[in-house]
């Protein structure tokens, strides 16, 4: 897997952000080489079947989680979220570029479910790349994964 | 014309980013009613007898191409996928198992004006 893979879904992401979040381009920008840690970090991931199963995963802060929350509703800045919405947002955030690279990968032909965390670690393993963005500024990270072996009854 | 419509998608997110988008896009007097699986749509499908039913492909409990398959054995109700999922080969299957239409996601106002107003015709 290559970063040329990791390019296409940089232009993925950007898509999403420019047609369903921001409501126009460039807020979502290539970022610094190496992601600092993410405060309470909210994990989402869409697994992509195959005969080498695929996890895409998006990774954010909290504070950015709710906002892209409320870009995606439509909601005031400082309007609370909820939990359970932060959860779908993200979801789908996983799901639409997961789904897109799926497109990218004819041997592939199913997508799981998306699954998002709240806190905690980040996964274990290797990452096969990492693309660093920053959405208004604020760091949004992009990874591709193997799945983890005890882990493909998600699929 | 103002259609009533079943959007399907197990994302409040996307239903509502759907049924604002369809508002953008000049569908706003549009009666939408919301599923939030294919098993649902399909029980909305039969019992209200919609104009459309826009559906996301990957849901549980029931997915789009199994609700497209029971909705064109019992109705003739038409059906367009709304999906992340638009490669080739997912517009092969949607067009060969009878769909209206596929608009991937992520998606814009123009991407629905462009898809949907050809059928409105």
């Amino acid at each position: 897997m290559t970063e040329t893979m990791g390019d296409h879904v940089v232009a993925i992401a950007q898509d999403l952000f420019s047609a369903m979040v921001d409501g126009e381009p460039g807020h979502l920008a290539e970022g610094p080489g190496h992601p600092s840690p993410l405060s309470e970090p909210v994990r989402a991931w869409v697994d992509i079947r195959g005969e080498r199963p695929l996890r895409t995963l998006v990774a954010t802060g909290r504070d950015t989680a709710d906002r892209i929350t409320r870009a995606l509703l439509d909601l005031e800045p400082r309007e609370d979220v909820a939990t359970a919405d932060v959860r779908d947002a993200l979801g789908e955030i996983a799901n639409v570029i997961g789904g897109n690279v799926k497109g990218l990968l004819p041997e592939h032909p199913a997508l799981s479910l998306p699954v998002v965390v709240f806190g905690g670690s980040a996964p274990d393993g290797v990452p096969l790349w990492t693309r660093s963005l920053q959405w208004h500024d604020e760091a949004l990270v992009v990874s591709m994964w193997d799945v983890p072996v005890n882990q493909e009854e998600y699929l | 014309m103002s259609l009533r419509v079943i959007v399907a998608d197990d994302s409040k997110v996307m239903r509502q980013i759907v049924v604002r988008t369809l508002r953008q896009a000049g569908y706003g007097d549009w009666e939408v009613t919301e599923a939030t699986n294919g098993a649902e749509a399909l029980e909305l499908a039969l019992a209200q007898q919609p104009d459309l039913v826009l559906s996301d492909w990957n849901m549980p409990e029931m997915t789009g191409i199994e609700l497209l398959r029971r909705l064109s054995a019992a109705t003739d109700i038409p059906l367009g996928f709304i999906t992340s999922e638009g490669s080739p080969q997912m517009r092969e299957l949607a067009q060969s198992e009878g769909a209206l239409f596929l608009i991937a996601k992520p998606f814009t106002p123009d991407a629905f004006r462009s898809t949907i107003d050809p059928f409105l015709a």
